[in-house]
C-alpha cells in the first residue's frame, strides 16, 4: 500500500476527532551534499562580527542633511555638533538609525513585491511548481543558499526565505524605535543585515517571476527591445504601465493574446514595469524610459490609459493624469491613491465609468480585470481623439511662448532645483533671442520632478516648457535595451571566475539603480564605454539599464547595440528589472562556490570576506535616489562590495570610507603562512559618492583592486587604473605605489618609468640591474597568499588559531 | 573670528530652499574676510572640485590661489586642468568625500604631513554635493570653513552669498581675494 503524501489537514476515515497535520513534505533524501555553515537564517546578532570588521575599517561617514530630530513627541530636539537629544540620541547614531530605517524602506519595498508576486502564483500554479532556471544554472538561489541555508526546489519553499526575512524586517524596525541602540555602529550592522535581507527578497521576487512567467533563463543573447518616445505607434490606442509589478500589467498581454489584438494596441512602460513587461512578452512591449519620464509622458497625452502599480511612482499621478484626461488605473495595495475600489465591479462598469470621465481613475487590485479593462478603456479614449491627441505639451507655439514671457528671473525655481538648473538663464535667452535651444539643453538634465513650478510664483508650467523646447528630439527619440536576461550561467562563471579572482579581467563593473544624474544622461554611457572597452565586464540592471538604452551614438546605435551581452570581459549584460539586481551579488557568490569551491550554504561571513579579498567587483549607481537603492548599495556593502554614487547620493547622508594612513587598520590573516600581514589599501571605501564623469571613471577602475591580485592581475589592474587617473586627472594617481608589491605588478609599458618614481619619490630601494624592487612595498607577493579577516575562516582553513 | 557688520553681506539665500537647520547658517562674508582668514590660518588650504572642467574662470583663480602659495586638494578631475596650468596638487585621486573623511579625522597629517588643515576653501562644487561635506566639517570637526562659491553654502562657517545672478561679481570677488594675499 503507497500512500502520497501532502501538506493540510486530513480526516482518517473512521477515526472520529482525529486528523493528522503534514506540515512540509521532504521529498527525497537530502542531495545536497553541503553540510549546513555556522549562520542559516540568522538574527540580527550573528553577523554583526563580521560587520564590525568592515565598520572598523570602513568607518561610517554621516552628512547630516537636517541636525534636528522630530520623530518623537518629547522633540523635536537640536542635534547639532552631535549633541543629544531628549531621548539620549546623538546625530551620528540619529542619522545611522535614519539610514537604517531607509534600508528597511528599501527591502519591505522589494519584500512586499515578492511576497505579493509568490502568493500569487503559489494561488495560480501550486506550491510544487519547480524552479527551473535552465540547463546552465544548477547553481540557483545563490544568496537564498548562503544566507538563509536552504536550497530552494518550488515555488512553495521560496516561502521559508520569504517568511525568515519578514521576521528580520521586524526585528531591525523594531530597533528604530526610541529608545534602543545608542551606538551607530550597531545600527549600521543592522542597515547591513537588512540590506543583506533585501537581496534574500530580491532574489525570491526575481525567481518567482522568471520561472512563473517563463522570462529569460540565464540567457546571454536575448533579443534587443525598442525605447524611447518616437518607438510608440501614435496611431493606435496606447496603454502605459509604471512601476514594480509585473503582475498587474502581464494579464494585459495575455487578454489581447488571447483575443488575437495584440497588434491592434501599443504597451509601453516606464521604470522596472517595462523592463519585466518586455521580459515576459519576448520584447513585444516597448519602453517609454526610465522613472523620469513619468511627467514627460502624461504631459505629452501620449497615453489613452495609464495603469500604476508600486513603487517610486509619482504620488500626484492621479492629479497629472487627471490633469491630461487620461484614466488612471491604480493596482496595488500599496498605492490605492484614494481611489474607489473596483474589485467587485463587472468590468463594463469599470469601463464606463473611466470613459465618461465620471471617475478619473479606479482602485483594481485584480490582475485579470486589469487586463480586460485597460484594452477597452484605451480604446475608447482613442476612438474619441482618433489618434488626433490633444496635448503635445503646449496646444500651440503662441501658448509656449505666453508661458516663457512670463517669467521674470526671479530664481524660485532655480533655488528649488535638485540639480539648481538655470531655468532663469534658458528663459531669458528664449525671451531676449526667440531661441529656445538653452531650454531644450536643460531638457537632457532635467529629471521633471516638478518641484520648480510649485516655486513659481507666476505658476509657469516650466516642465511643458522644458520639454517642448526639445519637443522634436524627445518625442523622435528610438533606442534600443537589451531585454534582461535573469541570472548569470553556471558556465559562464566558470569563464570568468579564475581570471576575475587572479585579476586578469580587471574587474566587474554593475551599473545599478536611479536616474537622479548629475548631469545629462548620456555620461553614463561615456564612462560605462571605457570600461566595456577595457574589457571589463559591464551589468546593467533598472533604469540604469534603461538610459543606456536610450543613449545613442553618431552612428545611431545604444551600447547595446555594440556590445555582446555575455558575463564575460567586454560585455554588458543587462540583467533586468531592480528584484534582477539579486543576480549581480549573485554572480558574486557563485565566484566563490563555482570556481573556489566555497560552500555556500548558512555561510554569509566566508563568502562575504571571499568576495571582499578576492573579486573584484565595483557597484556603481550614477543617479541613485531611492531607498531601495540605498537598501541593494548597503546589501553589496555587507558582501563586501564596493560602491560608487553620483554625488547626488551623498545625500544618503552616509558612507563607509577607509584611511589609507590608519595603517593599523589594513591588515588580513594570510593561511598560507601562518600569519597576520599588513595588506594595501584595497579596496580603501566601501560607498563613496563622487561628483564628475571623471573621477566615476577612476575611482570604478582603482576600486577594483584586491588583495589577492595575481602579479599579471595586479599588472593588468594597475595599467588601466594609471592610464585613466592620467587621461582624466592629468597625472598618475596619488597612491599608486601602494598597491605595488613587487616590479611584476607594474605595467609593462612605464615599468622603468615608474621604477624611478618609486625611487625618487618614496625612497623605494631598486635593483637596477635586475630591474627589481629590493625594498619599500607594504607586502612581497606571494603567489600562494591566502587572505581572510574573519577568526573562524582562518581556523577553518589553517586548523589552529589565528595569530594575534 | 569676529566679522564686523560692515563685511557681512545682507543674509543669502541657501542653494536649496528646504535646506533648513536649527543651528548655525555660513556668515555671508565679503572678500577681504577670506583674506584675513588666510593670513592667519596656520595650514590653509584650497579644495577644488569638478566644475573646474567647465569654468575655465575658476581655473584661472584656482592657479592664482596656487601661485600665493596656498596648496590644492583637487577633486572631481580639476586636476587636470590645473595640471596643465602649472599647478602641483597635493592630492588628484581622492574624491571630495574621502577628502572630508580625511579631514574629520583629528590625527591626519595631511597630504603634506604638516598637520591637519586649520582653514579650508572650497571653490567649483556641484551646490548640493558640497553641502553634504560642509554638514559633516560644521558638525563633527572645528575646522574652519569658506565657500567661495556662486551658491551660499549654509553649512559652511563663512560663504560668499549668493552670486548666482551676477557671475560677474563673483569672479571678481575671488580675483580680490587672490589679489590681496
Amino acid at each position: 500500500m503507497a500512500f502520497e503524501l501532502r501538506e493540510g489537514i486530513f480526516a482518517i476515515d473512521e477515526m472520529r476527532n482525529v486528523s493528522i497535520k503534514i506540515g512540509k513534505v521532504i521529498e527525497e533524501a537530502e542531495e545536497w551534499a553541503e553540510e549546513m555553515g555556522p549562520t542559516p537564517k540568522p538574527g540580527i546578532i550573528e553577523l554583526r562580527k563580521w560587520d564590525m570588521k568592515l565598520l572598523e575599517r570602513y568607518e561610517p561617514f554621516y552628512a547630516p542633511v537636517q541636525d534636528f530630530c522630530n520623530l518623537c513627541t518629547m522633540g523635536p530636539c537640536d542635534l547639532s555638533q552631535n549633541k543629544k537629544g531628549a531621548c539620549g540620541i546623538d546625530l551620528k547614531t540619529a542619522k545611522a538609525r535614519l539610514v537604517t530605517i531607509a534600508c528597511c524602506i528599501g527591502a519591505a519595498s522589494h519584500g512586499g513585491h515578492a511576497r505579493h508576486l509568490l502568493d500569487h502564483l503559489i494561488e495560480e500554479l501550486g506550491e510544487d511548481y519547480p524552479i527551473d532556471l535552465g540547463g546552465n544554472v544548477n547553481v540557483e538561489a545563490p544568496i537564498i543558499r548562503t544566507v538563509v541555508g536552504i536550497r530552494p526546489r518550488t515555488l512553495g519553499d521560496l516561502r521559508e526565505a520569504m517568511e525568515w526575512a519578514e521576521k528580520e524586517l521586524m526585528r531591525v524596525l523594531h530597533a528604530t524605535h526610541i529608545g534602543n541602540e545608542e551606538s551607530y555602529l550597531d545600527y549600521e550592522s543592522k542597515a547591513m543585515h537588512i540590506s543583506m535581507v533585501d537581496h534574500v527578497v530580491m532574489e525570491i521576487a526575481d525567481i518567482a517571476q522568471i520561472v512563473a512567467y517563463n522570462m529569460p533563463k540565464a540567457e546571454p543573447n536575448v533579443p534587443l527591445t525598442d525605447t524611447g518616445f518616437g518607438i510608440v505607434d501614435k496611431n493606435k490606442p496606447v496603454i502605459v504601465v509604471v512601476g514594480h509589478n509585473v503582475l498587474y500589467s502581464k494579464p494585459i498581454l495575455d487578454y489581447l493574446e488571447e483575443m488575437g489584438r495584440l497588434d491592434d494596441f501599443e504597451i509601453a512602460g516606464l521604470c522596472c514595469t517595462a523592463h519585466d513587461m518586455t521580459r515576459v512578452s519576448g520584447g513585444r512591449a516597448k519602453i517609454f524610459g526610465p522613472i523620469s519620464y513619468q511627467l514627460r509622458v502624461i504631459r505629452s497625452g501620449i497615453p489613452d490609459v495609464m495603469i500604476s502599480d508600486e513603487q517610486c511612482i509619482r504620488a500626484d499621478l492621479l492629479q497629472a493624469c487627471k490633469a491630461m484626461g487620461i484614466p488612471l488605473i491604480a493596482t496595488s495595495d500599496a498605492a490605492a491613491r484614494g481611489l474607489p475600489d473596483a474589485s467587485d465591479w463587472p468590468v463594463e462598469k469599470i469601463v464606463n465609468a473611466l470613459i465618461s470621465g465620471e471617475l478619473p481613475g479606479v482602485f483594481l487590485p485584480v490582475p485579470e480585470k486589469v487586463g480586460q479593462v485597460a484594452p477597452l478603456v484605451a480604446e475608447a479614449i482613442f476612438k474619441k481623439h482618433g489618434g488626433n491627441r490633444k496635448y503635445r505639451f503646449f496646444a500651440n507655439d503662441e501658448e509656449l511662448w505666453n508661458e516663457i514671457n512670463k517669467c521674470t528671473q526671479c530664481m524660485s525655481c532655480v533655488f528649488t532645483c535638485p540639480h539648481n538648473l538655470r531655468i532663469d538663464q534658458g528663459m531669458a535667452h528664449a525671451q531676449k533671442t526667440k531661441d529656445l535651444s538653452k531650454l531644450a539643453k536643460l531638457e537632457e538634465q532635467c529629471i521633471a520632478c516638478g518641484k520648480c513650478e510649485q516655486a513659481c510664483p507666476k505658476n509657469i508650467k516650466i516642465i511643458n516648457v522644458i520639454m517642448a523646447s526639445n519637443f522634436d528630439r524627445l518625442y523622435n527619440k528610438k533606442g534600443k535595451m537589451r531585454v534582461g536576461r535573469g541570472p548569470i550561467q553556471d558556465t559562464e562563471i566558470r569563464n570568468v571566475g579564475q581570471p576575475i579572482v587572479m585579476g586578469q579581467i580587471p574587474g566587474v563593473i554593475a551599473a545599478v539603480g536611479c536616474v537622479n544624474y548629475p548631469d545629462e544622461a548620456k555620461s553614463l554611457r561615456e564612462i560605462l564605454e571605457e570600461f566595456v572597452k577595457r574589457r571589463y565586464i559591464v551589468v546593467t540592471s533598472g533604469c540604469h539599464a534603461m538610459t543606456l538604452g536610450m543613449i545613442t551614438d553618431e552612428e545611431g546605435q545604444t551600447l547595446y547595440e555594440k556590445t555582446p551581452g555575455d558575463f564575460d570581459a567586454g560585455g554588458l549584460a543587462n540583467v533586468g528589472s531592480c528584484v534582477a539586481n539579486s543576480h549581480i551579488a549573485g554572480a558574486a557568490i557563485k565566484i566563490a562556490n563555482i570556481f573556489a569551491m566555497r560552500p555556500l550554504r548558512g555561510n554569509y561571513a566566508e563568502i562575504a570576506d571571499y568576495v571582499l579579498n578576492r573579486v573584484g567587483a565595483v557597484g556603481f549607481s550614477w543617479g541613485p535616489y531611492s531607498h531601495k537603492a540605498a537598501a541593494i548599495a548597503t546589501g553589496f556593502n555587507r558582501l563586501g562590495v564596493p560602491v560608487v554614487v553620483g554625488p547626488h547620493g551623498a545625500k544618503y547622508r552616509r558612507a563607509y570610507l577607509g584611511k589609507y594612513f590608519k595603517k593599523e587598520k589594513w591588515w588580513v590573516y594570510d593561511i598560507k603562512t601562518r600569519s597576520k600581514v599588513p595588506i594595501e589599501p584595497a579596496p580603501d571605501a566601501l560607498l563613496v559618492a563622487v561628483e564628475t564623469k571623471e573621477e566615476a571613471i577612476v575611482q570604478l577602475a582603482r576600486l577594483c583592486i584586491r588583495p589577492n591580485d595575481t602579479s599579471l592581475g595586479r599588472q593588468i589592474k594597475l595599467t588601466h587604473y594609471l592610464e585613466l587617473s592620467q587621461k582624466y586627472l592629468g597625472k598618475l594617481p596619488d597612491d599608486w605605489h601602494l598597491f605595488v608589491r613587487s616590479e611584476a605588478d607594474l605595467p609593462l609599458k612605464m615599468k622603468d618609468e615608474l621604477l624611478h618614481i618609486l625611487e625618487s619619490e618614496y625612497g623605494w630601494k631598486i635593483d637596477w640591474d635586475k630591474k627589481k624592487i629590493l625594498e619599500g612595498p607594504i607586502r612581497k607577493y606571494d603567489a600562494g597568499f591566502n587572505p581572510t579577516i574573519v577568526e573562524e575562516v582562518y581556523e577553518k582553513y589553517a586548523g589552529e588559531k589565528p595569530p594575534q | 573670528m569676529a566679522v564686523k557688520k560692515e563685511d557681512k553681506f545682507p543674509v543669502a539665500r541657501r542653494y536649496q530652499i528646504a535646506d533648513v537647520q536649527v543651528s548655525r547658517e555660513a556668515t555671508a562674508v565679503k572678500p577681504q574676510v577670506v583674506v584675513n582668514l588666510i593670513k592667519k590660518a596656520k595650514h590653509p588650504v584650497l579644495i577644488t572640485g569638478g566644475q573646474l572642467l567647465k569654468d575655465e574662470k575658476l581655473v584661472e583663480i584656482a592657479v592664482k590661489f596656487y601661485e600665493k602659495g596656498i596648496p590644492i586638494i583637487a577633486t572631481g578631475g580639476s586636476s587636470k586642468p590645473l595640471i596643465e596650468k602649472g599647478v602641483k596638487p597635493h592630492s588628484v585621486v581622492f574624491t571630495l568625500h574621502q577628502v572630508t573623511q580625511f579631514l574629520l579625522d583629528e590625527e591626519w597629517k595631511g597630504f603634506d604631513e604638516k598637520g591637519n588643515y586649520d582653514l579650508v576653501l572650497f571653490m567649483g562644487f556641484l551646490p548640493y554635493y558640497l553641502s553634504r561635506m560642509l554638514s559633516a566639517l560644521k558638525h563633527f570637526s572645528k575646522i574652519t570653513t569658506v565657500a567661495l562659491e556662486e551658491f551660499y553654502q549654509p553649512h559652511a562657517k563663512f560663504s560668499f552669498t549668493n552670486l548666482t545672478a551676477n557671475k560677474d561679481m563673483y569672479y571678481s570677488m575671488l580675483e580680490e581675494i587672490v589679489n590681496n594675499l
